[in-house]
């Protein structure tokens, strides 16, 4: 089996590999979100599993515990939850990283619980105190870790962790880096299934694979020219709506999907406390989630807010934009008009949809996504 | 403009004090608006931030932009301020108060002024924006929404509370430290854009008169455990006003004495809210319907009186311990404590904080059903309303009954479908009496 066979087989089966080194011995740590720090979990030897919902499957039995105006991501990982699909985990972890994941935090510890449940609590606000008192938040993860396994955090494990971790950011750095080509050697899907794939691996089998995956990639013939779209979310985990795009004759080059770059995009500082580092980095995240203050004037605002996304639709040659954004995700609904105003003064053309995490409404977007890649082809 | 229908929403009330509260509803916007003509700073705010007694000691005015919305659909003047933020872009779902917010900033930038005939005179453009993560998501990130059409500046605070799991020992120093530096950054904003420093004893005032507020208001609902009941759900949702809107000031202590006198004076006359009361129901959570808060009379058409809730008052007075001394260290403390005061009751029983409210009241109360509101829009209180319902049948087998429309947006409202499932719900308690 090549490696791409072998990632794609990962992104299919999503929770195998993780129930086989659960059969071998391994204990199993789920985790919503990019705001838990895996590097803590693969410090205890635990296998960070990140929670994948279903696209594919109807939410059947979610509804007698969570109501349906919540995520229907957040409901769709739940509902498999109660169909007895992440039995293997062992334990259970939930950034407070919005109001549906708190909640639903609660209703899985009390309907559904794993042997280990933790909440960390993640400050909406990046000043005064709030990287001290998220760094405490982490001590006391670690501590809460230490009392169950039995075992005392070990800081060079941890330190070690953060460098693996590290490491595989680069890897998907330079995976991206591909991307920026003219003609990319790959495609819009294999980047978010490749991504999807190490969501339910041990962190350095991971890294061995992307390794592997970018030595073949390098070596492939380039694809054709296309339009070329950046890609702004929530959560993708399920390749159909940027394969939908990309049978619609564009390519997805670039996003900030909380499944994509975001999760990955900045290192850990090493730090001579680990914490100090991991507490810096992941509060940092630039999810919609989280606040930042304005400072100047509209323009200034909006260049603070968003100008990492203008370093990327510049870097990456991106011609037009698409939000997908899961309903009921008020952060993003109240980002995404900003986000547009901004791009819309870079010159871009943008399309902003919001689906309820379903396969059968996705296909309903199909002409709404075919009529912008023509209409930007017209433009173009 | 034309002259608007203006159909009838609100509920008659069972408490003659509860009917000054209108005036103080427009008061809001009138003290605004001459602030604002005078030169002084003006705020939007949002409620349960915590640090109300902040505001009130910096002499900012403050305009609470979660009550204009719930004003305009208590007017049945909504539509065009949902709709406005929605042609900009805000998705239907999103946060009604907020979409309301947002279209009346995007009119009134428009138009250059309030648009016509808003209700209560419109709030003015105001100095600055003050959210908070208190409470959900959208009440920080509404007002950096709304930088696209006000050019003013903007700061929120985290509110942070540990989750019921959480050993309160180990957590209690570093989430008040949080809390503490939270409301000092804030207070440096504040003396930034008012060109003056915090007054300690000022502050220390302005707590003394929100805490005797809040401790008149629980003794004002410990009285409604009477039987009959003096005081109805309808009149909670109209005095809650001076609660959160005028916390820090003496209306508000004036007000809830005036109150407490009354509804005492009713409960010893043996005086309930209507002749013959035969159900007693808890408000068990969800933002109230605005727009039909006349419901609470059809439920007393069955006999079927709602005598408590489980919203806008969701702490007890608590007790801060006597060695803190500084002021907003003070405010630290109380936000820590009000979050946590059924953390070990819950994690000796049920293991949820709310559910312990529940039951708490539904004994205290006598409480024969219980009736939430699910507001389409608005996840904070909405999503694990019926998880709580799954939690509270395993210990009460009283009717339980989800409603769902949404806090202001009528298109999410079906009267026929509520007065179906109300009959039903009247079923289930007669069959129980």
């Amino acid at each position: 089996m090549t490696v791409t066979e072998k990632l794609k087989e990962l992104y299919a089966t999503r929770t195998e590999r993780a129930k086989e080194l659960k059969e071998k011995g391994q204990q199993v740590v789920g985790y919503f979100c990019c705001f838990v720090p895996e590097e803590i979990i693969t410090a205890f030897d635990l296998v960070p599993f990140r929670l994948p919902g279903s696209q594919k499957d109807p939410i059947d039995q979610a509804d007698a515990f969570i109501e349906p105006m919540a995520c229907p991501f957040a409901r769709s990982c739940f509902n498999r939850a109660l169909k007895g699909e992440y039995e293997f985990l062992d334990g259970f972890v939930a950034p407070h990283s919005c109001d549906t994941i708190e909640r639903l935090y609660h209703i899985w510890f009390h309907n559904h619980p794993a042997a280990f449940n933790h909440l960390i609590n993640v400050p909406h606000m990046r000043e005064r105190g709030a990287e001290e008192f998220f760094r405490a938040e982490l001590h006391y993860f670690a501590r809460c870790l230490e009392d169950w396994t039995g075992r005392k955090l070990d800081r060079e494990k941890l330190r070690k962790a953060v460098r693996l971790s590290n490491r595989k950011r680069v890897l998907l750095r330079d995976l991206y880096e591909l991307r920026k080509r003219k003609t990319p050697p790959l495609s819009g899907v294999e980047v978010l299934e490749i991504q999807v794939a190490g969501m339910g691996l041990p962190v350095e089998e991971y890294v061995d694979l992307l390794e592997q995956y970018l030595r073949e990639v390098r070596s492939r013939n380039e694809k054709e020219v296309r339009p070329r779209i950046f890609l702004w979310g929530n959560v993708i985990d399920d390749s159909t709506f940027i394969r939908l795009i990309e049978d619609s004759g564009a390519w997805v080059v670039m996003d900030d999907l909380c499944t994509g770059s975001r999760s990955f995009w900045e290192d850990v500082p090493e730090t001579a406390d680990p914490f100090e580092g991991l507490a810096r980095r992941y509060l940092n995240i630039p999810c919609p989630r989280s606040n930042f203050p304005r400072t100047g004037n509209r323009p200034f605002d909006l260049a603070s807010r968003f100008g990492y996304i203008g370093d990327f639709v510049r870097d990456w040659q991106a011609e037009g934009a698409i939000f997908y954004v899961v309903r009921y995700c008020d952060t993003c609904e109240l980002e995404a008009p900003d986000l547009r105003d901004y791009l819309r003064e870079m010159g871009m053309a943008v399309l902003m949809l919001e689906d309820d995490y379903s396969l059968v409404t996705i296909g309903q977007l199909r002409t709404r996504v075919q009529a912008f890649i023509e209409m930007m082809t017209g433009v173009a | 403009m034309g002259e608007r229908e203006q159909k009838k929403t609100t509920a008659v009330k069972g408490t003659t004090t509860a009917g000054l509260i209108r005036g103080l509803v427009k008061d809001i916007y009138r003290l605004a608006h001459e602030a604002k003509a005078e030169g002084k700073k003006v705020a939007y705010f949002m409620v349960a931030s915590q640090y109300d007694e902040i505001i009130r000691a910096m002499d900012i005015v403050p305009i609470p932009t979660e009550n204009y919305a719930g004003l305009c659909a208590a007017k049945r003047d909504m539509d065009r301020f949902l709709l406005r933020a929605e042609e900009d872009g805000y998705s239907q779902v999103l946060c009604s108060y907020a979409r309301i917010g947002l279209g009346f900033d995007s009119l009134r930038k428009e138009l250059g002024g309030i648009p016509e005939n808003a209700p209560d005179g419109g709030m003015p453009e105001p100095d600055m924006m003050l959210g908070s993560s208190a409470v959900c998501d959208p009440r920080f990130k509404w007002y950096q929404a709304a930088g696209r059409y006000l050019d003013v500046p903007s700061y929120s605070i985290d509110v942070v509370a540990p989750p019921v799991q959480a050993d309160l020992n180990e957590v209690r120093d570093y989430y008040i430290r949080y809390q503490e530096e939270q409301f000092r950054g804030l207070i440096d904003f504040l003396e930034r854009q008012t060109g003056k420093k915090m007054d300690e004893d000022r502050l220390w005032e302005t707590i003394r008169l929100g805490d005797e507020a809040w401790r008149l208001w629980y003794e004002i609902d410990r009285l409604r455990v009477a039987i009959p009941c003096p005081m109805p759900a309808q009149d909670h949702f109209s005095i809650m006003v001076a609660g959160h809107y005028y916390c820090g000031t003496q209306v508000a202590v004036d007000f809830y004495r005036q109150l407490y006198e009354e509804v005492k004076a009713k409960v010893e006359k043996g005086q309930g809210v209507i002749p013959e009361e035969k159900y007693r129901l808890l408000y068990g959570g969800g933002l109230p319907p605005w727009h039909t808060l006349w419901i609470f009379n059809y439920f007393e058409s069955f006999g079927a009186v709602f005598v408590i809730e489980n919203v806008y008052r969701g702490y007890d007075p608590v007790e801060v311990p006597a060695h803190v001394k500084d002021p907003v260290k003070y405010l630290a403390w109380r936000a820590f404590l009000r979050f946590t005061q059924r953390h070990e009751k819950a994690k000796k029983n049920s293991g949820h904080p709310l559910v312990e409210r529940l039951l708490g009241l539904i004994q205290d109360y006598s409480i024969d059903g219980v009736v939430f509101h699910a507001c389409r829009s608005c996840r904070a209180t909405t999503v694990g309303q019926i998880h709580i319902k799954n939690l509270l049948g395993r210990y009460t087998d009283i009717p339980m009954m989800q409603l769902v429309s949404d806090m202001v947006d009528l298109r999410d409202y079906s009267e026929a479908q509520w007065k179906a499932q109300i009959g039903a719900f009247i079923d289930a308690l007669q069959a129980r009496k």
